[in-house]
């Protein structure tokens, strides 16, 4: 059985169709990326999988568990992690608080596993190399230094199923090895991602399987070299060449 | 010297309740105007009962119980209702005791307020009330710090500066904001049981929109959120508030005087905390 089962997922939001019929199913250990063009609807699978917009149509299975009517902190709860387009960092926190209270709002068995909280948090700061700044403020970090922090958090987390919403946007290209070294390590501890990014290359470095949104349909999906090659995806982004 | 014990014990009563008031409104940032509304209804609810039973006990658990109600009401319009709506919703709440109060003379006494408070046996001097309203200040404040640097502190913060960012790290936002409701309902009942056996009488003037102001010009004076900052302006405005009586002004002055100063300092305070107060919210 796949970890995640998306089965006709619709939603018109103001009478406006944004997400059409959409199927997918995601194993466990998949990385996908997500691709397609500007406002052809990845941020709003997300929020349908993260539980911020209900469906229209559709069901979504988290772990055979219908989790269509499910509110997002209880998604949450049960696995599912999100690192946002415009940074999900606290800026008015401190380093520190943003674990901590990413820590403090798990289950209780979970939070009893991580044992010291305190040491917890410490090792995930450690974990991006932010240790020295702990007690400074997020408003403080770079774009890249936030987001990995937003990973390194939702990784200590023990979330399952990761949606990551183009974690490398706004993020000097230096820093850009530096996430996809975190998403490889996510890779590597058996956790599956979904993930949204422009940056092909980048990809085709993580990605097992590629699905291409357009105006709210997956219009084409497969192996990563086999999308960037396929005539089609020039076609969607209207004869632009999203490799340059 | 029995002045300043006046001002200390002015200072003590007001802690529990404005401090309270500082975690809805200055930490978690919820436009919630109803503190007032709280202390009115709790109050009356304790004191009617102390006047038909006469046991103090009794009193202040339905005091409580009346308190936590109406707190555990505003938390449910908070979790349902836009920051706007929530703002006027709590004022309109406000209004409405207020002019129950008021005309419902044949329980209240309307405008006329309940005389005769008695005072708890062992709180009769100045000096035992004004030590005990301190030493419950000082507990509050320890308690209040805890609560300020416990998860609920962290997850109002999360919730306060983007509300999916927290829910998405399975952040409860229902248990977050009764749990700080009710201890702003708490903080109301300690205040309430105490300021009308200080002054011995319960008076619908104590719970007056100026009052409000009062409040909301402690919390964002202070510094929105912090414990420490609204202490020191609770103990510089009350000092303040009460000294203002000694101005050399006609006696029908002083009252319109006073709004008028704190309604200036306010404006100021808002101005100059403008970004702490409403705080921008970034879209998922
Ligand atoms: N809350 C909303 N209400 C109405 N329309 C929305 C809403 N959110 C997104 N949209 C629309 O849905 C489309 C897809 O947006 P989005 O998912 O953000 O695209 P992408 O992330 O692929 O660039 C856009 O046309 C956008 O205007
Ligand atoms: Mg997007």
């Amino acid at each position: 059985m796949s970890l995640l089962s998306i089965k006709s997922l619709s939603l018109t939001l103001g009478g406006q169709p944004i997400l059409r019929g959409i199927d997918l199913e995601v194993e466990k250990g998949e990385v996908i990326g997500v691709i397609g063009p500007n406002g052809s609807g990845k941020t709003t699978l997300f929020n349908v999988l993260s539980g911020f917009l209900k469906p229209t149509h559709g069901k979504i299975h988290f772990k055979q568990t219908d989790m269509t009517g499910m509110a997002a902190s209880e998604r949450a709860r049960i696995g599912i992690g999100r690192v946002f387009q415009n940074f999900g960092v606290f800026r008015e926190m401190t380093l520190e608080e943003n674990v901590l209270v990413a820590l403090e709002a798990l289950p209780k068995e979970q939070r009893l596993v991580l044992g010291d909280l305190k040491k917890a948090v410490h090792s995930t700061l450690k974990l991006v190399h932010l240790e020295d700044h702990a007690k400074k403020k997020a408003n403080s970090l770079s774009g890249g230094q936030m987001r990995l922090l937003e990973i390194a958090r939702t990784l200590v987390s023990g979330k399952e199923l990761f949606l990551l919403d183009e974690p490398t946007a706004g993020v000097s290209p230096k820093m850009t090895g530096q996430i996809a070294d975190l998403i490889l390590t996510l890779k590597k501890e058996g956790k599956t991602v979904l993930i949204i990014e422009h940056d092909l290359p980048f990809i085709q470095k993580i990605c097992d399987r590629v699905i291409v949104l357009d105006v709210g349909e997956i219009a084409l999906q497969g192996k990563p070299d086999d999308v960037r090659h396929n005539g089609k995806l020039k076609e969607l982004y209207f004869g632009a060449d999203p490799t340059d | 010297m029995n002045y300043l014990l006046h001002i200390l014990t002015m200072i003590g009563l007001s802690i529990p309740n404005i401090l309270g008031y500082n975690l809805i409104f200055g930490r978690g940032k919820f436009l919630h105007f109803g503190p007032i509304a709280t202390s009115l209804f709790s109050s009356y609810a304790m004191f009617l009962t102390l006047r038909e039973t006469g046991n103090y006990l009794s009193a202040f658990f339905v005091g409580l119980l009346a308190s936590l109600l109406l707190s555990s009401f505003f938390a449910w319009l908070a979790l349902r209702l836009e920051s706007d709506a929530l703002g006027i919703l709590t004022i309109a709440m406000h209004l409405a005791l207020l002019s129950v109060v008021l005309n419902w003379s044949s329980l209240t006494r309307g405008a006329l307020g309940l005389p005769q408070i008695p005072r708890i046996t062992g709180m009769l001097s100045l000096p035992v009330f004004a030590s005990v309203s301190i030493v419950i200040a000082l507990l509050w404040i320890f308690f209040m710090v805890r609560v300020h640097r416990s998860w609920l502190g962290r997850e109002l913060s999360a919730l306060a500066e983007n509300r999916a960012h927290a829910e998405a790290l399975g952040i409860n936002r229902a248990r977050v904001t009764l749990s700080a409701f009710l201890i702003g309902g708490l903080g109301a009942t300690i205040t309430n049981t105490l300021y009308p056996q200080y002054i011995g009488l319960l008076h619908p003037n104590d719970y007056q929109f100026s009052n409000l102001i009062f409040f909301i010009l402690c919390v964002v004076a202070g510094g929105p959120g912090s414990v420490r900052g609204v202490v020191i302006s609770i103990v510089l405005l009350t000092s303040l508030q009460e000294l203002i009586r000694f101005l050399p002004l006609p006696l029908g002055l002083i009252g319109p005087m006073r709004l008028l100063f704190f309604g200036l300092i306010l404006i100021i305070a808002v101005y100059i905390r403008r970004k702490e107060i409403f705080p921008m919210q970034r879209s998922v």
